[in-house]
Parts: structure tokens; C-alpha cells; sequence
């Protein structure tokens, strides 16, 4: 569903506040210190950062290859490692009985279920293998509008905050609304701001 | 307003609009003007449709599927009060074409399939030419949402101005003549 499949879908951003004059600069230094750090080897439960549109695996962006006429084109990729609750739960019914047996008694303590779950919950977390996901984003820079290739909330909100962490700048999502706006003057807007839905009936 | 209170309270501008626009289009069978050039360009809407009427637990969804001709139980929908949701919409501007799936109150631009503007000839892999691709398509998408800025524009300076009771009763003459 992203920029380069055949079935794009796409929302639309406006970006608040003004750009710096040395831009292009600000944003190599900032889309590098902001590149996407791989968790394979690590035990990290959660990685954002930015790659390139072309390639997930290239987070060193050679030739400035975000740049591509006006605009700048990043793939924000998201790597989580997760535990199914269903997995969790075997686990840790597994350990309680496991110790039951070992200690030789009939029941454990809500205690000694929360220690299993949290102990569970970490061995399982360092095998899960990270799941990696990646949302595409264009940004015309003339228009300073972008355009960022998901309709999912959460991954919006993540954009969001960390687009302001790369670059210093807020995203305002572009509805009917605001989009219309745009259009109209002051005493418009108001207008706007009055109407209540038609009965068209 | 905050955001989110402007997405759920202002809902219905981005389904006015998009019920509008049907009917725009299917008044001059499948054209639409945009002003700003002067310039006709084709918007038909086709295939399937969400129509939704009411808020949380009176909220209702239709979904209506079939060609063109046959999105009669959309309209009647229309005419029960629902409102224009979702719509799937084929676009031709001078030689190109489009077909993509707007959501309404969201202004979501959904499996947006662009024309293909380059032969196999200029699909090199140096990267001025990969350069050169990002940007035709990029080119491509803003299109979509620049010609709907454009319809949008035209629908709100319509709906704020006394020229709007005119108008709604031609939408809802023409919600009613497919009656017949």
C-alpha cells in the first residue's frame, strides 16, 4: 500500500512552522542521526527509524538519496519484537505447574504468578524475532505538505512524534475540514465554522 | 476545536462533499469542471460504495457493489438519510487515468492505482532514472489530491453562500429522479 505499489493509500499532512534556510543540511544530519538502528542481535524490544523509500535494508541513504526534485521520500520502518498472550499463557501455566510440582504444593501465590509472568514475558520477548513493518512518507517541500502512505492511527501518531523528533517540525492531518479552510478568508472561515449537516432528503 | 473533536463534529463535510460531487458528476453523465482551469475532466463513480447514517450504537453501514448503472440502492440509501461514506471513483484528466477509493469524512485516498506514463525503454537503473520514476509518481499522486482540492474548494464556497439552498434542492431533486 506504500508509495511504490500498485495500490497506493495515502493521508495528508500539512507541516507547521517554517523550514531553516539551511535545510538540506539540517535534514542529512537529522534523517542520519534518526536512521533506523537494526535489533536483530540485540534484545530490544522496539526500533523507529528512517530508510530509504527503495530499500529497507539501506539506512545509510549514499548520495543524499532521500532527495529526489523538491521533495524528501522515507520509509519510517517500525521492528517490534512481540509475544503472543497466547504463547505467554502456555508459558506460564507450563512454569506454575512446573513448580508446583517441584515445591510440592497445591496452589501459588498471586505473587509468585506475578514473578512466572514477568520472568515468562522476558525469555520470550529475547527469542521473539523482531517484526518489522514500513510506512512510506513524501514530503513536498514547496507545499511543505506530506503525504504519508498508511491509514493506520497508530503508525500516524508514531509518525507524528517522530517527525518532531527528526526534524523539529509538527504534522497537522489534512480532513475536509482543514483542507477547506485553506480555501476561505477570515469571515469564510467563520461561516464554515457555523454550518450544521444538510438535510439533502 | 482540537482535531479530534473537528474529525467526529465535522464529519459531514467530507460526506456532503463527496455526495455532491456524485451528483455533479452524474448531472453532465461522468464530467466534472474544474474551474481554476477551465478544464472538463471525467469522475465516475463506480463499483462500490459505503454509505453510513447515524453515531455509536445507532450507527449504521451500507455497502453497495455493482456497475455504475446499478448503484440503486445507494441512492436509495441517500434517500433515507444516509450519507456518502466511501466511493470508488475513476478519474481521466487529458490523457491519463486514474481509479482510486476516497474516504469520505477523512479525506483517506485509498488503492490509488496510477497511469503508467513510461515505456520499458526509460526503466533504467541508474539513479537519475530511478530518480526520474519516484518523481513521475509522486507527480501522479499529488494530481489525485490537487483535482480534489480543487472540487473541494468549489463545494465549500458553494456551502457557505446563499447559493447553497439552490443547490441542495437540485441534489435532492436528483436523489429523488432515480425514483423513477
Amino acid at each position: 500500500m506504500g508509495l511504490l505499489s500498485s495500490a497506493a493509500t495515502f493521508v495528508r499532512y500539512s507541516v507547521v512552522g517554517d523550514i531553516p534556510q539551511n535545510f538540506w543540511d539540517m535534514a542529512a544530519d537529522q534523517i542520519s542521526r534518526f536512521a533506523f538502528k537494526d535489533i536483530d542481535e540485540t534484545y530490544e524490544e522496539f526500533s523507529v527509524g528512517w530508510v530509504s523509500v527503495l530499500n529497507m535494508f539501506d539506512a545509510e541513504f549514499a548520495y543524499a538519496s532521500f532527495a529526489a526534485g523538491d521533495h524528501i521520500c522515507l520509509t519510517m520502518r517500525v521492528d517490534e519484537r512481540k509475544v503472543s498472550p497466547k504463547v505467554l499463557k502456555k508459558f506460564c501455566l507450563k512454569e506454575e505447574e512446573r513448580i508446583k510440582k517441584e515445591r510440592q504444593i497445591p496452589k501459588l501465590s498471586r505473587g509468585q504468578k506475578i514473578e512466572i509472568k514477568e520472568n515468562m514475558e522476558l525469555m520470550l520477548m529475547k527469542r521473539a524475532v523482531p517484526v518489522p513493518a514500513t510506512y512510506d512518507l513524501v514530503w513536498n517541500l514547496a507545499e511543505n505538505t506530506v503525504l504519508f502512505f498508511s491509514t493506520n492511527q497508530k503508525a500516524q501518531a508514531l509518525l507524528e512524534d517522530f517527525f518532531k523528533d527528526t526534524f523539529d517540525l509538527l504534522l497537522s492531518l489534512q480532513i475536509p475540514y482543514t483542507t477547506a479552510e485553506r480555501f476561505l478568508d477570515a469571515s469564510e472561515r467563520q461561516a464554515l465554522a457555523n454550518i450544521s449537516p444538510a438535510v439533502l432528503v | 476545536m482540537d482535531l479530534v473533536d473537528l474529525i467526529t463534529e465535522k464529519r459531514f463535510i467530507g460526506q456532503e462533499f463527496l455526495t455532491w460531487l456524485w451528483y455533479k458528476s452524474d448531472e453532465r453523465g461522468g464530467t466534472v469542471l474544474l474551474p481554476e482551469m477551465e478544464e472538463d475532466i471525467t469522475l465516475v463513480f463506480e463499483k462500490h460504495m459505503l454509505l453510513e447514517f447515524g453515531e455509536g450504537d445507532s450507527h449504521e453501514k451500507i455497502v453497495c457493489q455493482g456497475l455504475q448503472a446499478e448503484l440503486k440502492e445507494a441512492r436509495t440509501g441517500l434517500r433515507m438519510g444516509k450519507k456518502l461514506e466511501q466511493a470508488r471513483i475513476h478519474m481521466i484528466r487529458g490523457e491519463y487515468e486514474w481509479h482510486m477509493t476516497i474516504k469520505a469524512s477523512l479525506m483517506e485516498f485509498r488503492s490509488v492505482k496510477v497511469p503508467k506514463t513510461m515505456d520499458g525503454a526509460d526503466e533504467g537503473d541508474d539513479p537519475e532514472a530511478v530518480e526520474g520514476r519516484l518523481l513521475d509518481r509522486i507527480g501522479l499522486l499529488e494530481t489525485v489530491y490537487k483535482t480534489f482540492d480543487e472540487l473541494l474548494g468549489q463545494f465549500i464556497k458553494i456551502r457557505i453562500s446563499d447559493q447553497w439552498p439552490d443547490e441542495a434542492d437540485k441534489i435532492s431533486t436528483w436523489i429523488h429522479k432515480s425514483d423513477n
